[in-house]
């Protein structure tokens, strides 16, 4: 008789993180004193995702195609950035896509990285704001790091073809109890189409990734008919991790 | 009930207003066309759509969503009304 038992939990970690700034440096409205292109384009900082104290090299373009990735350090963590005109980036296809390309990039760099990923459009004014950010963070930055050690995310999803139909509770509860088996952890995302059967994301034990593959392709060998399975990942655990950084403290 | 609610609550709030921010809240009802977004991109993944035929509603798409947004911030702070 099959009688396992799974305790499934979200690992989310809500942090606000507010640091204290002076007036001046918050500008609202025209600025006094414009500064000049040179110091506008060396101010500002996207940030990408936190890693273990470290230099990086990646062969990756940036948001709005930044060429430099690197690193700023604040103790045992380093945060991962490339140099921003604007405080607010548009989140277009493009710079969604080099914000995952980065991210991806530092998972695979030195032989397999971890990451807490910072979600698109953080933006930090100098240095000092995000060595600030880091510090009063570093308790849920390092919790962060230690709980999600060599853990990669992959997301399944399932859509209809065209006209088909398929008993859709059966189906996922089939299909999460496959997956559950071969993964860590699990996180429920939005059916945001009404051809969205199943969307879930996993957080898997690299060295576990194999299995895990192999679990979907048993999913696609069974419902591969009657649905689209698409597979994506390794992506940084964004389902997983989720430190919030107010506007104040950028 | 929700317009009576507001006028019981908040005397000060006229019908129109409140009538006028529940229009803007259905016309340009901005999660809808976020989960449109997502689905032409998923379709469009999954092949089902053309990569012209996804750029062409994406950006339709993409200018409904910043009209329903200006239209949201018009209206901020005057009547909110619970869905």
């Amino acid at each position: 008789m099959y009688s396992q038992t799974y305790h499934f939990a979200v690992i989310v970690y809500r942090v606000d993180v507010v640091v204290v700034h002076t007036p001046h440096e918050r500008c609202i409205g025209p600025h006094p004193h414009p500064p000049t292109r040179s110091q506008a384009m060396s101010s500002n900082l996207y940030t990408y995702g936190v890693i273990e104290q470290d230099t990086i090299e990646i062969d990756e373009r940036g948001i709005n195609g930044a060429e430099e990735i690197r690193t700023v350090e604040y103790r045992s963590l380093s945060a991962v950035v490339s140099e921003i005109d604007e405080m607010e980036p548009e989140r277009t296809d493009e710079n969604a896509t080099a914000h995952d390309e980065v991210l991806r990039a530092i998972l695979e760099s030195d032989g397999g990285r971890t990451v807490v990923p910072m979600r698109f459009g953080m933006v930090f004014k100098n240095p000092n704001t995000l060595k600030n950010v880091l510090r009063n963070g570093r308790v849920a930055f390092r919790r962060s790091l230690n709980d999600l050690d060599g853990m990669v995310e992959l997301g399944v999803k399932l859509v209809t073809k065209d006209d088909t139909d398929v008993d859709r509770p059966a189906v996922v509860e089939d299909v999460a109890t496959r997956l559950r088996e071969a993964a860590d952890t699990e996180a429920g995302n939005d059916l945001y189409s009404d051809r969205l059967v199943f969307n879930r994301s996993y957080l898997v034990d690299r060295d576990e990734q194999g299995a895990f593959d192999e679990t979907v392709s048993e999913i696609r060998d069974a419902y591969g008919e009657q649905l689209h399975v698409q597979y994506t990942g390794p992506w940084a655990p964004y389902n997983f991790v989720d430190i919030e950084i107010s506007s104040e403290g950028r | 009930m929700f317009i009576v609610d507001d006028l019981l609550i908040n005397p000060f709030v006229s019908i129109m207003e409140a009538i006028h921010s529940m229009a803007i809240s259905e016309m340009y009802d901005t999660t809808e066309i976020k989960n449109a977004i997502k689905e032409n991109r998923l379709l469009y993944e999954l092949g089902e759509r053309s990569q012209a035929e996804y750029e062409r509603l994406d950006d339709e798409l993409q200018t409904q969503l910043e009209i329903a947004r200006e239209a949201h911030e018009q209206t901020r702070g005057k009547v909110e009304v619970m869905r």
